[in-house]
């Protein structure tokens, strides 16, 4: 009985926790740990948007930690057998649920204003930014978080999509300690 | 190995640990701390190692001393005061990284050496030998007619000397003179 709960807890875990999103993955160019004045690249890729109550997706999130500047978008998602529209950089937004987003990419559906698109993926996209100058262990994390339109009110058709943030990096700037040898006299 | 070449290799080792520590002893030397200046001392230098991008915040307290040359560099000149004494942390150098963070202070006691001699004479020839007292004890006495930290009028003769008295590289000096003694005639009977 007890295992049985258990397998039971485990599923609606699961479920819970990776409703529409999967297959994601990432990396880093050059890999960490990184000092000030450092720019990274990074690559992110979602193999798959499954459509939860014809939930579909309209927007990328990049959470960063306050160690990080100069975000700049060098490649855009693509939108695989997906709606009219394209994938906008955007620093801000308000959706009409009233969800504060950004920054990252949205899609504007050009058909139905406020819906995501029909593609169910992969999207893979890139994009860069600095450490920025610091003296101390500033937060460095770096997470992507994938948003439906159920989400930001552009449709109502039962439970939105609700995945947790996909932690691509988690660490602090590298210090290197400033080590002053001794005062000598001539 | 035989005998012999093990002698030659000890030998060569023997030969390389004397370059290495000559080395070390040429580029890396380190001051004592405390630092022992003398009283009014001018353009002593001061260096910490350099690095390419970093840069170099000094400051000097006590003992007179004044920064000259070399603020914002890895090498600086100090001219120091004319009152001698200890004086806790009067060099203290903080290193900044490239991107502007400090490091923690490095810092160095410095000693300024006062050095007096005390004064002596006038002596006239054939007076006794007479002990030369430098301040602080422990240094050297050096000049005409200074032997063992004393000085002999006879030695020395007739005239005006400059003694020196000298420690840890500084100097002092003390003026004598060994006068003429009275030129007496001889004894007349009238």
């Amino acid at each position: 009985m007890k295992r049985l709960l258990f397998i039971l807890c485990f599923l609606v875990s699961l479920t819970a926790n990776s409703q529409c999103v999967s297959n994601q993955s990432s990396n880093m160019t050059p890999a960490g740990p990184y000092v000030p004045g450092q720019v990274v690249t990074i690559n992110y890729t979602l193999g798959t948007f499954t459509q939860l109550n014809l939930n579909w997706i309209i927007a990328f999130q990049i959470n960063l930690g306050p160690g990080w500047t100069n975000l700049q978008p060098l490649i855009t998602p693509g939108n695989p057998i997906g709606s009219t529209g394209f994938w906008m950089w955007d620093l801000q937004n308000t959706f009409p649920s009233g969800l504060n987003w950004g920054p990252g990419w949205r899609f504007i559906n050009t058909g139905t204003a406020n819906w995501g698109t029909g593609s169910t993926g992969p999207f893979t996209m890139r994009f860069r930014v600095t450490v920025a100058p610091t003296c101390t262990p500033d937060n460095l994390s770096i997470s992507m978080n994938v948003i439906g339109d159920c989400l930001t009110g552009g449709w109502n058709n039962g439970s939105c999509c609700v995945d947790p943030a996909y932690n691509i990096y988690n660490n602090n700037v590298l210090i290197i300690p400033i080590i002053t040898p001794n005062i000598n006299h001539y | 190995m035989t005998y012999k070449e093990n002698k030659q290799t000890l030998l060569a080792l023997f030969i390389l640990m004397i370059l290495m520590a000559t080395t070390t002893l040429t580029f890396g030397q380190t001051t004592i701390n405390p630092d022992t200046v003398c009283v009014n001392a001018v353009a002593e230098q001061y260096f910490v190692t350099n690095t390419a991008t970093s840069t170099y915040q000094w400051t000097v307290v006590g003992g007179g001393g004044a920064l000259q040359t070399g603020q914002g560099s890895n090498s600086i000149t100090i001219d120091w005061g004319a009152v001698g004494g200890l004086y806790p942390n009067a060099v203290e150098v903080i290193e900044s990284n490239a991107a502007g963070c400090p490091g923690a202070p490095v810092l160095l006691d410095v000693f300024i050496l006062d050095l007096s001699g005390n004064a002596i004479g006038p002596f006239c020839p054939g007076d006794p030998t007479t002990a030369l007292v430098g301040t602080p004890a422990g240094g050297t006495w050096s000049g005409t007619g200074v032997s063992a930290n004393a000085f002999d009028p006879t030695t020395a003769g007739i005239g005006a000397y400059v003694l020196t008295y000298s420690m840890a590289g500084c100097n002092t000096t003390i003026n004598v003179i060994v006068n003429n003694g009275p030129v007496t005639g001889p004894i007349q009977h009238f």
